[in-house]
């Protein structure tokens, strides 16, 4: 069944007993784009801005407008996170256009985001409110709930995890069976959804919900 | 057995049932409360993300389950 093969982790290379899959590679070629990209949007700024100028400031306000609004002036701070992971998810998403399989397919990247994104609210919470405030803040509002804010550090990263994962997973299936029964016309109106449209949209909730549980920390 | 564990993975996916009536509601009431008080759909929309988001899960993991199944077996 070729659904297997496109399932599969592709090794790209092997260094000695060490196996990069590919989706390590496309990781790095995304990080690579980013950071080449924000270098040369952001070379020699000025006051009055000129075309670029204003094109990347009007993103990077919005982004953080997105996030202020939630977060409000106590968590200014953690925007830039919040918002590079917000690119970051995006153009993994998206990567699916170039015929690229996306990055976010596989689980251990979005078990790591989602991992990171944990530690960002715990680190918050301690930075905040003192590390004494934030083992209180287990009680918070009665102390017969503890139980269920501590399973709510292990539960959180799980369902952000997952819901990237399956969503981006169940799109690359719709696409390669969409591929293989209709290959001309229809394969464009899904990659446009599942690519473009939904994978904004993931990328959004991701950081959304991560903003959520940083607010509810520092509050 | 093919057949059964075709069907197994069929009936996982049978969650997707539940998200879509929860999401089908969530924006139904959604667009209602924005068409009676239109200045506070900023807030609005982001209850119903949140909602949509939670509610999507089920149907995510009755996929996975699904897969899980189809993977396994073929």
């Amino acid at each position: 069944m070729d659904l297997n093969e496109e399932l599969a982790y592709k090794i790209a290379f092997t260094i000695g007993p060490l196996q990069v899959p590919q989706y390590v590679v496309v990781t790095w070629g995304i990080m690579a784009f980013l950071v080449i990209f924000s270098i040369v949007m952001t070379r020699n700024l000025k006051l009055v801005p000129g075309k670029r100028q204003v094109v990347i400031e009007g993103l990077v306000s919005f982004l953080y407008k997105l996030y202020y609004d939630i977060l409000g002036e106590k968590g200014k701070r953690y925007i830039p996170y919040l918002g590079s992971v917000c690119i970051f998810l995006a153009v993994a998403d998206g990567v699916g256009l170039l015929g690229i399989s996306p990055p976010t397919r596989n689980l251990n990247v979005t078990v790591a985001l989602a991992i990171l994104a944990i530690l960002l609210v715990q680190v918050g919470g301690i930075q905040t409110k003192g590390a004494k405030g934030w083992l209180k803040g287990f009680g918070q509002p009665v102390p017969v709930i503890a139980p269920m804010n501590i399973l709510d550090l292990f539960t959180r990263p799980l369902s952000l995890s997952l819901r990237l994962f399956g969503n981006v997973l169940g799109g690359v299936i719709i696409m390669a069976l969409l591929n293989s029964a209709i290959p001309i016309g229809v394969p464009l109106i899904g990659s446009a959804y599942f690519d473009i449209f939904d994978g904004l949209l993931q990328a959004y909730v991701f950081t959304f919900l991560t903003s959520l549980y940083l607010q509810e920390a520092i509050e | 057995m093919t057949g059964l564990i075709a069907l197994g993975a069929a009936i996982a996916v049978f969650t997707g049932i539940g998200a879509g009536v929860g999401i089908g509601i969530a924006t139904g009431k959604a667009s209602e409360s924005i068409a009676r008080q239109p200045e506070a759909s900023g807030a609005i929309t982001r209850v119903l993300i949140l909602g949509c988001a939670l509610a999507e899960a089920t149907a995510i993991y009755g996929l996975l389950v699904g897969l899980m199944i189809v993977i396994r077996a073929l």
